[in-house]
């Protein structure tokens, strides 16, 4: 670590040293952000925490700062999980400095040293990314190169190892930290730019490619049982067309063998193919997109399970709701196998007319289905199996589409200002999630549920305003009365018909505070029909936020890009603390 | 310009050559290497004469120690749970110890690896049986288990002689269990489609020596070389094939939950 901060150290005076001490001081900008989550936890009966294991306060944070000089720019951020929230890794738990980085770049070459963030494409074959609220970090410890050597034409190249919680980076170490090497290339061509007689065309086009491999050494990692390739290569191609007022984006990624713990190690290949059509003009927009992934999870260390160790990212396609209650049983991505198509359509009735009403109404309309793909048995040795590890694992048509469905989300908001004080949304959706395949638990009947809510926001004056939140959640099947096996009553956890009411008060531009209640009403085992309060208040100042809420917080996932983690029960106080300048 | 482009196109080559290695298909399995000494490793295989997808499972387990080794790795078949249960022609394998390892679990078939305790999580289906199989055969050796058996076979009185020696010094609560397993009974077993008449039973538990629990050795530290001797007896039931039975025991740490440490098998003729 040491070396590391070191070797950034002295790059970063090597690249800096043709500024002057003046330029310098006079050009340089420093810009950053803290954060900090603490949580106090408490007993509750109520909600069956009867046991804390002796953590009473968990505490995320973190504090970023970046040093910009005119083509140069430095960074870092220091994370301190002491110990991590609930729901979190707990290999996060730990303090010390998770990235840094170093960067030169003057229109025609960039170069970065330490912890690289890029992404290839839509990042099929190559995605690094840090997000906060999953506790997940897969950047890249290495270099990364880009190349613009004509106008239009972009060509990056990355190299490095995949940051794996506080695991250290070198290669002497056990089989649970070790992770590849990555290694990538890609390449982008905007024809616009580059061609003269394209310049001003109607039609734009761009397109790219890449190719991303890791090199695992087999010897540190063994597996017992299976030759496992140290090589694994995938590649990606791409391209954007646009034309008027229509768009259409398309890519296709391949990947060879690439046994691992995640597809039951077994030597197929691996394909993926997104693509999207969509059209706009003023008040209205139209988007199609559809999706199929086969065999397609990507990882620097093929014994990684769940998020860890993730090279590439499958994009969802689904709506991201943001209320209460909608956003319980959101999709996480499957990378074993998925065909899912979307549909929105954004419209806006317009002003002055009698649906528009002042102010215009916003409609939408969406709809995403996710199913499974077709897995037909393979013939080996004289025998059909299904998946079998050590074998090809199946035959898949790429067209085909499973009778298996995943999930299924239509919905309708409406999104009006009635008046200069009045502003309502609502929106009703249908759902259909499979909790069995989603969230693994074995043998629990899908959700299949009508969801609703009304958010409505009255302005009392220039710096005052009430909103209000009423939301409901009623499943089909699964209520007050359904007949559950009481053997597994902890799948029925969160089942059930939901309640949900918000009030907030706010008072710009510092302070609000707002209770809530969710309420598991129509859970079909009695002791599960609980109570979720929740009171908060929070203060702004400047680009600094503090909030303080205290009460339950119910079972769920949360979820960013389709990439999940868990959230169990608890109660107790939260503060959180975030600045940025 | 154009040299930049060939640099980046041999990069392209290059990565495209060495970034990928294609594996055999009919070449997947790695051939079993014989370790020598070293850590052993228990798979306790939970099933059942009613459970249609025991057998399948069971033969996953198989494949999996002929491929580690069959001195390395052992399989001891508990017939428990209520798929176990016998009616009609079928036999009845069950044990009060194999009942108490059961415990409260409600399915077949499910597996253990070097756990004695079957407390929730320590369970498996047989497709999850080879990362824990990885890790236990990793594990270093910490005891060296030794039987020698004495089996008359006028009065079918076995008398079993094990010793355990200590490899390296050791901080736990260590227990001795003793178990009694007969291979390759033939009877009835559901399969998918029906049922099997003639279905051959391999290594079944048929009881232990010393309780459930085994018998406890030493509590506290254990030092290098430290020894522990422990004899038993035990009259063979007359519907047993002594050619076909077996003395198996285990060293396990009940301050880790019944952690199995190193397992050792000897045919008692």
């Amino acid at each position: 670590m040491r070396n590391n901060i070191l070797l950034v150290l002295a790059l970063a005076l090597a690249f800096g040293f043709k500024a002057s001490a003046q330029s310098f001081l006079e050009n340089s900008q420093v810009s950053g952000s803290f954060q900090t989550d603490a949580q106090y936890y408490r007993l509750d009966k109520g909600i069956d925490i009867t046991d804390l294991n002796g953590k009473k306060l968990g505490l995320n944070g973190f504090g970023k700062i970046n040093y910009t000089n005119g083509n140069f720019s430095a960074g870092m951020r220091f994370e301190a999980f002491l110990p991590e929230l609930n729901g979190f890794r707990p290999e996060l738990n730990g303090v010390g400095l998770a990235n840094f980085y170093a960067n030169y770049d003057n229109g025609f070459i960039g170069v970065t040293v330490g912890d690289v963030y890029d992404q290839f494409g839509s990042g099929l074959v190559f995605r690094t990314y840090e997000e906060w609220s999953l506790g997940m970090d897969n950047s890249l410890r290495g270099v990364r190169t880009v190349i613009r050597p004509t106008q239009g034409v972009t060509l990056k190249g990355v190299y490095g190892r995949q940051r794996y919680y506080w695991a250290p980076y070198s290669n002497d170490l056990d089989a649970k930290n070790y992770r590849g090497i990555v290694r990538g290339i890609d390449g982008e061509w905007d024809l616009n730019q580059s061609i003269p007689a394209m310049n001003d065309a109607e039609l734009k086009v761009s397109m790219g490619g890449s190719f991303v491999s890791k090199m695992q050494d087999t010897t540190v990692v063994n597996n017992l049982f299976y030759r496992i390739p140290v090589n694994v290569g995938a590649a990606a191609g791409r391209i954007n067309l646009a034309y008027g007022r229509f768009a259409f984006a398309t890519e296709y990624a391949y990947k060879i063998n690439d046994p691992s713990a995640i597809n039951n190690f077994i030597y197929k290949n691996g394909q993926a193919l997104m693509s999207s059509l969509s059209y706009s003009q003023k008040g209205l927009g139209v988007v199609l997109q559809v999706k199929r992934t086969d065999n397609m999870s990507f990882k620097s260390n093929f014994t990684g399970m769940e998020n860890d160790h993730d090279i590439n990212f499958l994009p969802p396609i689904n709506y991201t709701h943001t209320h209460s209650l909608p956003s319980m049983y959101t999709y996480s991505t499957q990378p074993n196998g998925e065909m899912a198509a979307q549909f929105q359509v954004n419209y806006t009735i317009p002003k002055g007319t009698w649906l528009g009403g002042r102010y215009g109404t916003k409609l939408a309309f969406n709809m995403s289905q996710v199913n499974d793909i077709v897995r037909d048995s393979i013939m080996v040795n004289g025998q059909m199996v299904l998946n079998k590890k050590g074998t090809l694992g199946y035959a898949s048509n790429f067209f085909a589409v499973s009778d298996h469905r995943f999930f299924r989300d239509i919905n309708f908001e409406i999104d009006k200002k009635i008046s200069k004080d009045w502003h309502v949304t609502a929106q009703y959706i249908n759902l259909y999630y499979d909790i069995e395949t989603i969230e693994g638990h074995a043998g629990a009947p899908v959700v299949e549920a009508n969801i609703g809510f009304l958010d409505v926001t009255y302005k009392i004056n220039k710096r005052q305003s009430l909103r209000f939140e009423l939301q409901g959640l009623w499943e089909k099947e699964v209520k007050k009365g359904y007949a559950y096996d009481e053997s597994e009553k902890k799948d029925y956890q969160k089942r059930g018909d939901w309640a949900f009411g918000l009030l907030e008060y706010t008072i710009t531009p510092h302070w609000s505070f707002s209770i809530a209640d969710k309420w598991n009403y129509g859970n079909p085992v009695p002791e599960f029909r609980d109570h979720y309060f929740t009171g908060t208040v929070s203060y702004i100042h400047d680009a600094t936020r503090i909030m303080l809420s205290g009460g339950r917080q119910s079972e769920g996932v949360v979820c960013v890009g389709g990439v999940c983690r868990t959230v169990p029960a608890s109660s107790g106080v939260t503060l959180t603390i975030s600045t940025s300048f | 310009m154009k040299k930049l482009f060939s640099i980046f196109t041999l990069s392209v080559m290059m990565m495209l050559m060495m970034g990928c290695d294609k594996i055999d298909i009919n070449n997947t399995n790695k051939p079993y290497t014989y370790f020598g000494e070293g850590k052993t490793v228990l798979i306790k295989d939970f099933t059942g004469v009613r459970c249609v997808n025991c057998p399948a499972a069971a033969e996953v387990a198989h494949e999996l120690q002929h491929q580690l080794g069959e001195d390395r790795v052992f399989i001891l078949s508990v017939h428990a749970g209520f798929l176990a249960t016998a009616m009609g022609q079928f036999p009845d394998f069950k044990t009060p110890e194999g009942d108490e390892w059961y415990g409260n679990n409600s399915a077949n078939p499910l597996f253990s690896v070097d756990h004695v305790a079957l407390t929730e999580g320590n369970t498996l289906n047989e497709s999850q049986l080879d990362t824990p199989l990885s890790e236990a055969l990793a594990e270093d050796q910490t005891f060296e288990l030794f039987i020698v058996n004495n089996y008359d076979e006028a009065t079918r009185e076995l008398r079993v002689e094990t010793d355990v020696t200590a490899t390296s010094d050791y901080l736990g609560q260590l227990y001795l269990t003793v178990c009694l397993v007969e291979d390759s009974i033939v009877g009835r077993q559901v399969v998918p489609g029906g049922v099997d008449t003639a279905y051959v039973f391999r290594n079944v538990f048929r009881g232990t020596l010393n309780g459930a629990d085994g018998e406890s050795f030493a509590n506290g530290s254990v030092y290098v070389n430290d020894e522990f001797a422990k004899n038993y007896t035990a009259t063979l039931n007359e519907g047993y094939n002594a050619d076909q039975c077996y003395i198996l025991t285990y060293v396990a740490d009940k301050s880790k939950g019944g952690k199995i440490l190193q397992t050792a098998m000897e045919k008692i003729k």
